[in-house]
């Protein structure tokens, strides 16, 4: 009789458990954004390889569609989208899936949000437009936002902006990541730097529209990603 | 022993029905005219309620979403002038900081693809979001306006019950707005009920109507009165303002100057006319057409020959587009300010 009674307590119990041990077994997708090896801090002077030299304000950027695959053929996938922001510390942990001790072969995600998503109305979650990652006078998400300051930019407070987004082909701006990780690790490495290595700010500071000079940046966006 | 064990049992049971419980949403049927098209808009994935229309309704006639509270979207969008903003040729916004278009209608657009007068806007739902941030209009984020929204008495429970929850998202409050001004149809003019054979033209409308299938009605297509397309329609560029229209949007020089047609409901209240507003009244309107415009490679091709209308059929157009004129809609108190 007693034993009844209990049994939604011991279920209850063993569900918590499980939803427990899942946490700390997953595999979780884990970004690392850094400037030439250090952690990249906001506001902080950086100097580049074109010596400019800059602080960065603010850093967004999607990550989605992310797929691991496992040295036996098998894979995870995962549809949802991210919000990546250096300002917040837990959108660097993306939690895969369960940990099954596998060996992980190939990583892969896009930067940026695809076109139906630019086609959908207002969205929830990371993809809601309070984020801030939506155009407002042209639709459409902004795939990475990068802002900052340069005494190389002759701009109003010496910034620089680079709003780098658009879904309409030919200026479709998300790029797919692939990685082969030689560690068997999720770790992903962003190297800020190798960016504005790419970039003369004096002449490209300021990209808030689809276009040919979205695309640009775009492409130079897929060379900071990298894994372990 | 037993029966305690059955109230346990039924106490979790209850408990668990509690939980999961919905509040109830009263769904409100969108009305198409007989004989309309299909509207574009999508009402799967935001259902009309009552209560989602109401929370839009007060959202649309609140300062809150401007930066200093001191602009709401009815500050451009008057009811009783086809929710439009009258006698500015721009509409001026945030600290009498003046834009550089002429407000569009809000009608029918349920029936509307692309929004803003360069089409920029692929979504109802999310068109909000440009006169909240833009800087001369409300000048405020979307971030913070759902913290003010939050944070207020009256909001929450509101939100609660249009969408189930007190946790106000950038994503309900645009869907909300988007209940209320969707539903803003006028199909009740005296035109629609000739169409209906409940009236019956004056012989100077029937004139006018005639005159108007022959020269307008291809851009301005019935029974919407636009064809929701762009057409560059023959207007000197304004040099100060420099505004290409919808070549800012495709990049593509083949929409240099082209704008969207506009719906001429209620046409005879929504004064300034074009993009910039530089037209007072109908009769300029009609004079452009007639003798004014301006050839360029993208003008649009019903325009290349000028209409050549005698003084008194520029006349009998506009006494059918006075047919066009839904006091229903100009005065229903349902679409009015809410008062509490």
């Amino acid at each position: 009789m007693l034993s009844k009674l209990f049994l939604p307590f011991i279920l209850l119990l063993s569900f918590w458990q499980a939803v427990a041990q899942n946490q700390s077994d997953s595999l979780a997708l884990t970004l690392k954004i850094e400037w030439k090896g250090n952690p990249l801090a906001l506001s902080k002077t950086y100097i580049s390889s074109n010596n400019d030299t800059l602080q960065l304000h603010q850093l967004k950027f999607y990550v989605g569609n992310i797929q691991i695959d496992f040295n036996d053929k098998s894979n995870f996938q995962q549809k949802v989208y991210h919000l990546i922001d250096l300002e917040n510390l837990n959108s660097m942990r993306i939690p895969i899936c369960k940990n099954e001790k596998k060996n992980i072969s190939q990583i892969s995600f896009s930067i940026g949000v695809d076109s139906l998503q630019s086609v959908s109305g207002a969205l929830a979650g990371d993809l809601d437009p309070a984020k801030g990652m939506y155009w407002a006078w042209q639709s459409g998400y902004i795939n990475m936002k990068i802002e900052g300051t340069s005494s190389s930019c002759a701009t109003r407070n010496n910034a620089f902006h680079f709003h780098i987004g658009g879904y309409l082909p030919p200026n479709n701006a998300s790029r797919k990541i692939v990685l082969t990780p030689k560690s068997n690790s999720l770790e992903v490495i962003v190297d800020v730097a190798t960016l504005f290595d790419n970039i003369l700010l004096s002449e490209n500071n300021s990209i808030m529209i689809p276009g040919k000079k979205a695309m640009e940046i775009a492409n130079k966006c897929t060379k900071i990603f990298a894994s372990k | 022993m037993k029966k305690s064990i059955q109230y346990a049992v039924l106490g979790i049971v209850f408990l668990i029905v509690i939980a999961f419980a919905k509040i109830e949403c009263t769904p409100l049927y969108f009305n198409i005219p007989k004989s309309w098209p299909k509207p574009h808009y999508n009402f799967k994935t935001n259902p009309l309620t009552e209560e989602g229309f109401q929370l839009g309704r007060q959202l649309f006639y609140d300062p809150i979403l401007s930066k200093d509270s001191t602009i709401s979207c009815s500050s451009c969008h008057m009811q009783a002038t086809g929710f439009t903003h009258v006698d500015h040729d721009l509409s001026h916004g945030i600290e009498g900081k003046i834009g550089t278009r002429n407000s569009l209608t809000l009608q029918n657009l349920a029936w509307s693809k692309h929004f803003m007068w360069d089409g920029g806007i692929n979504h109802l739902d999310i068109q909000a979001i440009a006169p909240i941030t833009s800087e001369v209009e409300m000048n405020e984020s979307l971030e913070n306006v759902v913290v003010k929204l939050q944070n207020s008495k009256k909001y929450p429970l509101l939100f609660e019950k249009a969408f189930g929850t007190k946790k106000i998202t950038g994503q309900f409050t645009l869907k909300a707005l988007s209940q209320f001004v969707v539903s803003l149809t006028t199909t009740n003019a005296k035109y629609d009920k000739v169409m209906q054979i409940k009236a019956s033209f004056s012989e100077m409308e029937k004139k006018g109507y005639s005159l108007f299938k022959k020269n307008c009605a291809t851009c301005h297509q019935e029974p919407l009165f636009t064809s929701d397309s762009f057409e560059n329609n023959g207007l000197p560029k304004d040099s100060f303002l420099n505004d290409l229209g919808r070549m800012k949007i495709s990049q593509n020089p083949k929409d240099s100057l082209q704008f969207k047609v506009p719906t001429l409901r209620n046409i005879e209240f929504t004064f300034p006319y074009m993009h910039d507003g530089r037209f007072k009244t109908l009769s300029e309107v009609l004079k452009h057409y007639n003798s004014g415009i301006q050839q360029s490679k993208s003008l649009s091709k019903e325009l290349s020959k000028p209409l050549h209308l005698s003084d008194n059929e520029r006349t009998e157009i506009i006494a059918f587009l006075k047919t066009l004129t839904d006091k229903e809609f100009l005065f229903n108190p349902r679409f009015s300010y809410p008062k509490e």
